[in-house]
């Protein structure tokens, strides 16, 4: 049997390829398409017809002075997220695969946050921050503190300690699986070559484990990115609006105001500029891994 | 071969099920047989649930129509829930939406309700295009809700609501109770609905002539700062303010907290509406209370109304989803609602709601349900007006409304503010 024919290749690729390809189509590429096409219509989400309006939704997207600014601030939030999710993580999976006693029961301790949804999430911080630490601080300082969440930094700030608390757990097991891939060989003779401690982090570990900085980076930027459930739990854009991220922006400009072509437009940005930040993220790491 | 040949029909019986997962959608809808019909019901009012649930069992023992209720997600809008049900051509039999929601999906999928039975008992229906499209489920209406407890234990006196009909009355009352010892007499719910659907609101279902005053607004014709409803109603709002015991941490007020405190008379007022008694209800709570009209300097009369009128609308669908056995069903729920002594206990006694037609008695009615009766009786509600712009709820209340709560924007900021945000609103059509 000819095993380099065209149809000999395309029945293979059927075979075991064929069902997950019209799932990913059913559910992901149709409804991009038809997402899409809804960009170039005035359609209120509910109503039969769907009058063509051409770039319109995206005039009224760039016009959007809220979009940008809640596009600005989740950049603001991602950055300062992204970062300091990476710096806990790294540190904590150090720490569990340094071998200090249970460390078994830490990694899964650092774990279980993300476990819960992230509503959930949202109202359990959003007790702690109003009631919780305002109670104490009043305590502390003997007057009326303000909460956190009432303050619009303060807001974003409490974003993004809820956002590290979130997902450090998730990227530390992806760093943990990092510093396991090491091989011991390595650290040994780094060790005899008298290497400190510190040293062989940085000039061995890190640059063996960058596929897992590549894969933690991806996931957190796009995760920030995309942030909703929190934010809508959490602060639900409180106070003024001024702690709306980009997709809730998105979100509301579709299904609150109604104003489902813009929405879509808007969301279509969004999904740009974090592919294109993603891309080249993970194409730049890609160039950097090294081999042991 | 034979291997070859087992894998391909292990392929073609799952795209097989697959094909068949998408086909049945279809069928459901009309599902009926002699058994019974069947029909759904969205209940938007989330709170009453239970009892919708309840009902429903009942419903079907007395008649053999069987009543599926499906409670509205709380995460997202009805409107869009709507959406994604008609989106996949399984639409709800009767659907309970707001007013604003009946306006834009009446053309296209609203039964028209104009023969029924109950047409005459109620002057609440929405019509749209002389088709009668909104079923309305109940009567609602806002203003200040009072604990008469907790201000007769410090005044002494029987409280009369008609006695602090104005700002300066209103005041000196306020300063009565901080000097009796509450040191902040009222609450304000920081929820952007609260602020802009129903507060703000007022300023335009306040004006003589409430279309004219919003198309000036989008015209960008009106003078904000020198209209009157407008400065009347800010004055008391600024009132509110000073003696808001969230003062310093205002738009962060958390709903449970302020309703709790008024129920147990720590606080005296609270801007609200009937539907709040479902929260006061939970805690410990006083039966002396009630609502009475924002307190306002005005010759106009407008502090002696409350505002408010039909709230929660059912609309039929009218597409081919729905056959015409289950519409029959659906429209028969609907008169049952009205002229069965069943259905009127159903709206009056376990859900409590203010019913919107005129033979059913309500004297069973939770006491900020029979303070609003009393003003519907009387005829002095002043009507919703439905026409707002769709964004004006998140804009006006959450970015500028918020922010004058919190007391980071001064008032001629609110008026430049809301002024600018109508130059590019989007007109409602009707």
């Amino acid at each position: 049997m000819k095993t380099n024919t065209m149809s000999y290749k395309f029945k293979q690729y059927l075979l075991f390829a064929g069902i997950s390809t019209i799932i990913f189509a059913c559910v992901v590429i149709i409804p991009f398409i038809y997402g899409l096409y809804l960009t170039f219509t005035s359609w209120d989400g509910v109503s039969r017809n769907k009058p063509f309006v051409g770039i319109d939704n995206y005039v009224s997207a760039f016009a959007d002075s809220g979009y940008w600014t809640s596009l600005g601030r989740t950049f603001i939030y991602s950055a300062i997220a992204v970062i300091l999710v990476n710096a806990v993580a790294f540190i904590i999976a150090y720490m569990v695969t340094s071998g200090i006693k249970g460390q078994n029961f830490f990694r899964a301790g650092f774990f279980v946050p993300n476990l819960i949804g992230g509503i959930v999430l949202g109202y359990v911080w959003k007790f702690v921050f109003n009631k919780a630490l305002v109670e104490l601080a009043s305590t502390i300082s003997s007057g009326h503190a303000k909460s956190l969440l009432a303050t619009e930094s303060g807001a974003i700030a409490a974003l993004i300690i809820v956002s590290v608390w979130q997902y450090a757990g998730y990227m530390m097991l992806i760093y943990v699986a990092g510093f396991m891939s090491v091989s011991e060989d390595v650290i040994e003779a780094a060790k005899i070559d008298g290497c400190t401690g510190t040293q062989s982090i940085i000039h061995i570990s890190i640059p063996l484990m960058t596929a897992s900085f590549v894969q933690c980076l991806f996931l957190t930027i796009t995760r920030c990115f995309m942030v909703y459930d929190v934010n809508l739990s959490l602060t639900n854009g409180d106070p003024y609006g001024s702690s709306a991220l980009a997709a809730m922006h998105v979100y509301n400009q579709a299904f609150i105001n109604k104003d489902y072509g813009t929405g879509q437009a808007e969301a279509l940005i969004l999904f740009i500029i974090c592919a294109v930040i993603g891309g080249l993220q993970v194409y730049v790491g890609k160039k950097g891994e090294v081999q042991a | 071969m034979k291997k070859k040949l087992l894998s391909l029909a292990v392929v073609a019986a799952m795209s097989a099920s697959l094909v068949a997962c998408g086909g049945s959608d279809g069928a459901s809808g009309s599902s009926s047989n002699g058994s019974g019909t069947s029909i759904t019901i969205l209940n938007s009012k989330t709170e009453i649930q239970t009892q919708f649930e309840e009902m429903a069992e009942q419903y079907e023992e007395a008649t053999g129509v069987h009543v599926e209720v499906y409670n509205a997600d709380t995460d997202t809008t009805v409107a869009s829930q709507v959406a994604t049900k008609y989106a996949s051509n399984d639409p709800y039999t009767l659907t309970m939406v707001d007013a604003k929601d009946i306006y834009s999906l009446a053309d296209d999928y609203a039964y028209d309700l104009s023969n029924e039975d109950w047409v005459g008992h109620t002057t609440l229906g929405i019509t749209v295009n002389d088709k009668l499209a909104g079923f309305p489920f109940c009567v609602e209406a806002r203003g200040i809700i009072y604990n008469a407890d907790a201000i007769e234990a410090i005044t002494g006196e029987k409280f009369d609501p008609a006695s602090v009909a104005t700002l300066d009355d209103f005041k000196a009352l306020l300063d009565k109770l901080v000097a009796g010892g509450m040191e902040k007499p009222v609450g304000v719910l920081s929820e952007y609905w609260s602020l802009g659907a129903h507060y703000f609101a007022e300023v335009y279902e306040q004006q003589p002539d409430p279309d004219a005053f919003v198309n000036s607004l989008l015209a960008g014709e009106e003078d904000l700062a020198g209209n009157q409803k407008f400065n009347e109603l800010m004055d008391t709002f600024d009132t509110l303010i000073a003696y808001n015991y969230a003062k310093g941490s205002a738009a962060n007020a958390d709903r449970e907290e302020t309703s709790m405190m008024l129920a147990e008379g720590q606080i005296a007022f609270m801007f609200g509406g009937n539907w709040d008694w479902s929260v006061l209800n939970q805690y410990d709570f006083t039966e002396n209370m009630g609502i009475m009209p924002v307190p306002e300097n005005t010759s106009d009369d407008t502090n002696t109304k409350l505002v408010g009128g039909g709230s929660k609308y059912i609309f039929v669908d009218s597409s081919d989803a729905t056959s015409d056995e289950q519409r029959q069903a659906a429209l028969d729920f609907l008169n049952w609602l009205v002229n069965d002594a069943e259905g009127n206990a159903f709206l009056t006694e376990q859900c409590a709601l203010v019913p919107a037609f005129d033979n059913i008695d309500a004297s069973a009615l939770d006491p900020l349900s029979l303070s609003v009766k009393s003003y519907a009786d009387a005829g002095k509600l002043i009507p919703n007006y439905n026409y707002l712009p769709d964004d004006h709820m998140t804009v006006v209340g959450q970015e500028i409304m918020q922010k004058y709560l919190d007391e980071a924007m001064t008032r001629p900021e609110l008026v430049t503010a809301v002024q600018d945000y109508f130059k590019t609103a989007t007109p409602i059509a009707h």
